[in-house]
């Protein structure tokens, strides 16, 4: 499911079976140096997530991006969007990232690190196999949060 | 003088008839060409699309074969992968829809060790057989939708989506 009209009505009424949400947390760097390989990894992040969605989208409620930069970043934040979640009705929230800074401080916050993949210059059959790549090692995670 | 000789007066005749004709055609073409022009307008193969799955490579287990089109939605024009689970049913070939019939998560053939021969949904084990046919007793209410499918210069082509054919 996005977080669009039509899916959300889907969601009030099968609220019992989409349990899950996804919340990609992105990392803006607006530096001149940092820009390009930000929007790299947001391209990647939004990208992969879009897959996660359509290949899950009965059970996976897809949030739109929650980003940063370096001086609005807090790690209270996705903490207290966490449990706003909960409150809804998720019964596990997901959030996934390229950036390190979450990777080390994961205790309440269930955060799957992924290094960022340069989809950009790639052509569309060889991003298919690492989009699909990548799927597999996520799988487990969702299980784990499922059982 | 000998016979043959071209007059002046047959000069301009045929002058006058040779630009008339070309002027009249002129007009004339394009007004001829708009009329049938419905007639030639190619139908875009049905919306047939042509996928890298070669028929000869089709066995009877299910193959997920990946194809992509072109979506508009407004004004803004997408490529769109989707997928069909393939295989060969007899003389027949059968492509099956991924998307289950639940919530619209995308099922996998054997995705569960413990049910061999079916198509699995993750989501909230729903179980299709091979067919499509929905398995009583899990979430999905509906068999597996099926594409059209079509053969060109051995390749694999599917078209649009059509209801369950085995149920």
């Amino acid at each position: 499911m996005n977080f669009n009209v039509k899916d959300i009505e889907q969601f009030q009424t099968q609220k019992q079976f989409i349990d899950t949400a996804i919340v990609p947390l992105m990392q803006l760097n607006l530096s001149d140096e940092g820009m390009k390989q930000s929007s790299s990894a947001v391209e990647y992040l939004m990208t992969l997530t879009m897959f996660i969605e359509q290949q899950f989208r009965g059970r996976v409620m897809l949030m739109p991006p929650f980003s940063y930069t370096d001086r609005t970043k807090n790690e209270l934040l996705p903490m207290q969007l966490q449990e706003e979640l909960h409150s809804t009705g998720f019964k596990s929230v997901i959030f996934i990232t390229c950036d390190h800074f979450w990777s080390k401080k994961n205790e309440n916050l269930n955060v799957l690190w992924l290094p960022a993949i340069p989809l950009e210059s790639m052509d569309k059959t060889v991003k298919q196999r690492i989009l699909e790549d990548q799927l597999k090692q996520i799988i487990p995670v969702l299980t784990e949060a499922w059982v | 003088m000998s016979n043959n000789r071209v007059t002046r007066r047959q000069f301009l005749t045929y002058t006058i008839t040779g630009v008339g004709g070309f002027m009249a055609a002129g007009m004339l073409m394009p007004m001829v060409r708009f009329a049938i022009d419905p007639v030639l307008q190619t139908k875009a193969e049905g919306n047939l699309v042509l996928t890298s799955q070669k028929i000869a490579d089709i066995t009877d287990v299910p193959v997920k074969v990946d194809f992509t089109f072109e979506q508009t939605d407004g004004w803004y024009k997408s490529d769109v992968t989707e997928a069909a689970w393939v295989y060969h049913d007899g003389n027949e070939i059968v492509a099956l829809s991924p998307v289950c019939k639940h919530l619209g998560c995308t099922v996998n053939w054997e995705g569960d060790p413990a049910h061999a021969n079916q198509f699995f949904c993750a989501c909230h084990a729903g179980r299709y057989e091979k067919n499509g046919k929905n398995v009583k007793g899990t979430p999905p209410l509906g068999p597996l939708d099926q594409y059209e499918v079509a053969e060109k210069d051995g390749y694999l082509m599917l078209g649009k989506k059509i209801a369950n054919t085995f149920s």
